[in-house]
């Protein structure tokens, strides 16, 4: 399982390398207006080939490129009814509190589990390189984190069943 | 090295201008005023901040004859600015514009000077003695998105735009009254003389050769066009580059290109005597990419690979340092101007990104260089 997971995150860092060359680009369809060109989707000129990255039947990222603006959707691996349940409401406490993470988006995309808009603002405040980085930290951890809670889920599940059926004994 | 200078003007610049002779420099500091420089013993001192337009000012250029700053804006405005004893006046050009414009350049004879938008229009302002202002004159077909770029060609008349629709064209600017009658060329003002459909991408930083025989263009896709011979067959080839897409390009000879983007680092193209252009190297390149981790020494990456790949991010991984190119730009550059001129050979140059920074180079340090540039 793990050897697959080098490939496809170093696949992941350098389709972000190429998508990410953002340029501050006014919208062509409203005066004065300045908006993401890949959630607008005015202009098909403007847009990129969307990539579509897979792992496997579970695990893809979708990557949508602009002229001024990228967009990043992850489906995370869930094994079971548990680490749906835990999968969903993670990444929903994740994504309400948004604003903290700059580039997180507050809903996913539909049919995956967690998007990310990155601007050319955000390439002009802070280091490209940086920003891949915490990219690919993040589909890291986020397995990580997932595994942990469903472990201890499991732990606490044994602990409240074994400490009530003594009571049977 | 062909580094001179690093200086830290803003915390990001969108484009820059120098002052003829080369001691003010004029940039735009990712906001809405044009803050103007001076080099007064070895420190900037801001001298004058031009406070007129409301958006980002996407293009600034200033006449090197008649001292003049134009400026546009996304605000869709352009002005112009005169020096009147210490202070610089605006002039507004009612360039009749409905959506932003995009880049701006004077020509070559300064009376006049072109704005690409996002209107997907050019246009053309002169000066008009009698009113006392400028008047522009758009050139409004043809275009299927933004033009993203704009140069004039040394003759005065020709006009070079690049577009997100990844063509190149090439319009006449001839105006009645503005521009001497000539003989051989018969074109009427706003007439398409040529449309490069070389690229599959957008197309920025359009320049002509100083003989204005040559032309180049980058587009999106990590490549670089060069059209030889403008005209009814024109020659044109397009050199594969290996890594991120250019911005702007800059002729510093008939035979030399310095291009600047992504890759924070300037990459150069010569073209050899058969007129075949090639890749050359990157001006000042980082010597050792990898030892460039993190996290210190080889040690820490054998025990990454102990420890099996599930273990810390990826900057532990000898084949997986993301980071800048650059020696010196840390983010994008995106504009390149000249410095200095000897006849037509350009040798010491200035880049701005978006890191903030103000760089400049000189080729005279680069020896390998300098003998294709005198070629």
């Amino acid at each position: 399982m793990a050897s697959t997971l080098r490939p496809y995150l170093t696949c992941i860092r350098n389709t972000l390398d190429a998508a990410m060359c953002l340029q501050n680009f006014p919208c062509q369809e409203v005066e004065r207006h300045n908006k993401p060109e890949v959630e607008l989707k005015s202009s098909p000129e403007l847009l990129l080939n969307p990539v579509l990255i897979c792992r496997n039947e579970s695990e893809k990222c979708l990557i949508e490129t602009s002229i001024n603006s990228l967009r990043i959707s992850l489906k995370v691996k869930q094994a079971d009814e548990l680490e749906n349940i835990l999968t969903k409401k993670f990444l929903r406490f994740l994504s309400m509190r948004a604003e903290a993470f700059q580039v997180l988006r507050r809903k996913p995309v539909q049919g995956y589990d967690i998007s990310f808009l990155i601007t050319n603002y955000h390439c002009e405040e802070m280091q490209k390189h940086k920003l891949i980085d915490f990219i690919v930290q993040f589909m890291e951890d986020i397995d990580k984190e997932i595994s942990e809670l469903k472990m201890s889920v499991n732990t606490r599940g044994r602990l409240v069943a074994t400490e009530f059926l003594k009571q049977f004994i | 090295m062909a580094v001179t200078a690093v200086h830290q003007l803003a915390q990001c610049i969108t484009c820059h201008a120098w002052s003829a002779d080369r001691s003010m420099v004029a940039l735009c500091p990712n906001n809405s005023e044009v803050h103007i420089y001076r080099l007064v013993e070895d420190k900037w001192e801001k001298m004058h901040v031009l406070q007129k337009h409301d958006q980002l000012i996407s293009g600034i250029d200033w006449s090197a004859r008649s001292n003049k700053i134009v400026t546009a804006s996304h605000d869709r405005n352009s002005y112009v600015w005169n020096l009147e004893r210490s202070e610089w006046v605006p002039t507004l050009v009612i360039l009749r514009l409905n959506r932003a414009a995009l880049c701006v350049q004077w020509s070559p004879k300064e009376n006049k000077f072109a704005v690409g938008s996002g209107a997907k229009t050019v246009c053309i302002c002169y000066y008009e003695q009698e009113n006392n202002w400028w008047v522009s004159k758009l050139i409004r077909k043809r275009h299927d998105s933004s033009v993203t770029c704009v140069s004039w060609h040394p003759d005065n008349i020709l006009v070079a735009s690049t577009s997100t629709d990844g063509k190149c064209r090439i319009f006449s600017t001839f105006i009645k009254g503005v521009d001497a009658k000539d003989p051989k060329n018969e074109s009427r003002f706003g007439e398409l003389i040529v449309q490069l459909d070389l690229s599959p991408s957008w197309t920025f930083g359009v320049k002509w050769s100083p003989s204005g025989n040559t032309l180049a263009y980058v587009g999106h896709n990590s490549v670089i066009y060069f059209v030889d011979d403008v005209g009814p067959s024109p020659l044109a080839q397009n050199v594969v580059f290996r890594d991120l897409p250019l911005r702007d390009v800059l002729f510093v000879s008939e035979k030399m290109v310095i291009g600047v983007g992504y890759d924070c680092i300037p990459m150069v193209f010569a073209a050899d005597e058969r007129g075949i252009w090639s890749f050359i190297r990157y001006l000042g390149e980082r010597k050792a990419v990898s030892s460039g981790s993190r996290y210190g020494s080889q040690f820490s990456e054998a025990f990454g690979k102990f420890y099996g790949q599930a273990k810390q991010g990826g900057s532990n991984d000898a084949s997986e340092t993301s980071r800048t190119r650059g020696v010196v730009h840390e983010n994008c550059i995106n504009s390149i101007i000249p410095l200095s001129r000897q006849g037509t050979q350009i040798r010491r140059f200035s880049t701005t990104g978006l890191d903030g920074k103000l760089v400049m180079w000189d080729l005279e340090t680069e020896q390998d260089l300098l003998e294709l540039l005198v070629h």
